[in-house]
């Protein structure tokens, strides 16, 4: 059927779409919504070459060319501030909370109890399902300086409380440990599964060889999962410029803007809440257009050290 | 010498599962905290350290949560959403990828389509725009439909069922079933783990959304539970900026009596859940 002789090939390839119309039909509404939800607004981003104005609406609106982007490299001090943060604080992620997921992968590997393994497993994901406003709120009353336990603990030793959420000095710190605390354990499953797939007989031989727990952590478990490190750190990379907006809009109370104001809070605040659209989306299409690029190296050095890409 | 080293080794597995069990009570004690604090008496949660057990056992937080239509308002609104937005998502998605698992033409260009949107987007502006020009900006279907499709779950879908045998569709199809038959009564059975998983997914992502309730919603009766919370949260916390009285104190029992009513709902599926999508997800990584 496939290679009937004598039919040119468009009409088999007509007649082969024609037989799966079905499988078409299937995929058009998830084709629909990506299309509206996710290629639409990419080419909304021309507003960021445009004075955007309501009446006129994406299309109708006038070119004012990079006018934007000269107001937000020359004019808006906030601009630079909001960057700075966004890179310090995905940074600071990168040095703190990136490694936890492995560590903590690998001694949950090293547990010989099925049932110690499992209660641990299900305790350290937990925090991951729930909402960032129920955990950054948790985390608020923790610190507190009259009721909570932080500041409990410093008071039993004779310390004066902490104003931890208004004090900008803690506020990076912050954002890295609530991170630890509600993503690290739920980090670990993607070396967990990378861990399950090593073959044991290298660690039955290591034994045999008289290698301690540490040697074989060293020299089996770890070059085991370091495709999944690398590619994990790439692609934590490619969103160097991306702050998730839920836990920096819990988190940051306005007094400790100067640290806690990142990219996405901030097109938030002035994009929607001030109406200064263009302005906002020549913002994200620079932070998209990083975002890209770091993607688009991270691969590159991929295919280079692995030879293979990264989607 | 023998002996000598596998005490040393114990002792190292003593450090390990002492470190493991300190951070998952670490990670448990929120909740813990959160209902021990829900059910003690208000004016007693400021006295000394935070109790393992409630101290004065008190329903007065969730009498005045309760009380409050609000709450009920974003219960309602973020139930609703969580199985319309779920089921319409998880329908489309499990569809498209099923139909892009198989090797009709232009599936590379799809797919290429579909990776595309996960390493670019237009970012939070002109969504918002696309919304708003589709007058859907403070309708219920804002908090839906932008979340119909999602590329993460069609590729991970897409490497299931593409991994599932062939031979049994082909000689259902010689049979005369049709393609919705087999993806229906063949293929979607045989991925129950995977479509399982993708289902917690949407469906915990659905209920903590708060992002989307804050950028498209205005009118009070719209607003999902998250955005009550967070609205709850930030009213008490300028309080307390101001003057940290017997009133934000209340307020810190009523925050965790709403936390405890929001978390229960996966409090109370998780644990049966989670052999079932830790063991999905596994799969799919393995695969993908």
């Amino acid at each position: 059927m496939l290679s009937a002789p004598g039919i040119p090939a468009w009409k088999r390839r007509l007649r082969l779409i024609l037989n799966n119309r079905a499988l078409y039909l299937m995929i058009f509404l998830g084709f629909a919504f990506m299309i509206v939800f996710r290629y639409l607004p990419m080419g909304g981003l021309i507003i960021a070459f445009k004075k955007y104005s309501f009446r006129k609406g994406i299309f109708g609106s006038d070119w004012v060319g990079l006018k934007q982007f000269e107001f937000i490299f020359t004019q808006n001090p906030d601009f630079y501030n909001v960057v700075r943060n966004t890179l310090v604080i995905n940074l600071l992620k990168l040095l703190f909370y990136f490694p936890a997921p492995i560590i903590l992968a690998l001694m949950i590997n090293e547990l010989r109890s099925v049932r110690l393994k499992r209660v641990i497993q299900t305790s350290v994901y937990l925090p991951h399902f729930v909402s960032w406003v129920v955990f950054g709120t948790i985390v608020i009353q923790f610190l507190s300086p009259t009721s909570g336990v932080v500041n409990q603990i410093i008071k039993a030793f004779g310390g004066e409380p902490i104003f931890f959420m208004q004090d900008s000095k803690y506020f990076w710190g912050i954002v890295v440990v609530s991170e630890i605390w509600k993503s690290a354990g739920w980090g670990t499953i993607m070396y967990l599964s990378a861990l399950t797939s090593i073959d044991q007989e290298q660690y039955q031989a290591a034994k045999i060889d008289g290698a301690n727990g540490l040697q074989m952590t060293l020299h089996i478990s770890i070059p085991g999962i370091s495709d999944t490190i690398v590619v994990l750190l790439l692609l934590q990379i490619g969103q160097l410029m991306d702050v998730g907006f839920e836990q920096i809009y819990v988190l940051a109370r306005p007094i400790v803007y100067d640290v806690g104001d990142v990219l996405s809070t901030y097109i938030y605040r002035v994009g929607v809440g001030q109406a200064q659209f263009s302005m906002t989306a020549a913002i994200g299409l620079f932070q998209s257009f990083v975002g890209l690029t770091l993607v688009v190296l991270a691969n590159a050095a991929c295919k280079k050290l692995f030879d293979k890409n990264l989607w | 010498m023998q002996a000598r080293s596998s005490r040393k080794l114990s002792l190292s597995y003593a450090i390990i599962v002492a470190i493991l069990v300190a951070f998952a009570i670490v990670c448990i004690m929120p909740f813990w905290y959160v209902m021990v604090s829900s059910f003690s008496d208000p004016q007693l949660i400021k006295e000394g350290l935070f109790k393992l057990l409630p101290t004065g056992w008190s329903l007065e937080a969730y009498r005045v949560v309760f009380r409050d239509v609000r709450f009920f308002n974003g219960l309602r609104i973020t139930v609703l959403r969580t199985v319309i937005g779920t089921a319409l998502a998880l329908s489309v998605q499990t569809m498209m990828a099923y139909a892009l698992s198989k090797k009709i033409p232009g599936r590379r260009i799809f797919m290429k389509l579909v990776v595309v949107t996960i390493l670019f987007n237009g970012g939070i502006i002109p969504t918002y725009l696309v919304v708003q020009s589709l007058y859907l900006v403070d309708t219920f279907f804002a908090l839906i439909l932008p979340m119909v499709f999602n590329p993460w779950n069609v590729v991970l879908l897409v490497s299931f069922f593409a991994a599932q045998p062939q031979s049994v569709s082909e000689s259902a199809k010689l049979d005369g079933a049709g393609e919705f038959t087999i993806f229906l009564k063949l293929s979607v059975p045989l991925a129950v783990p995977a479509i399982a998983t993708i289902l917690l997914f949407i469906a915990v992502r659905h209920w903590n959304e708060l992002m989307d309730g804050v950028i498209y919603i205005n009118s009070s009766n719209l607003k999902p539970m998250q955005v009550y919370l967070i609205e709850l949260v930030m009213r008490s916390t300028t309080n307390t900026m101001i003057e940290p009285t017997e009133q934000s104190l209340t307020a810190i029992s009523i925050q965790t009596a709403v936390i405890f009513a929001s978390c229960l709902p996966i409090l109370a599926v998780y644990p049966f859940l989670q052999r079932f999508f830790v063991k999905g997800i596994m799969v799919g990584a393995v695969k993908g």
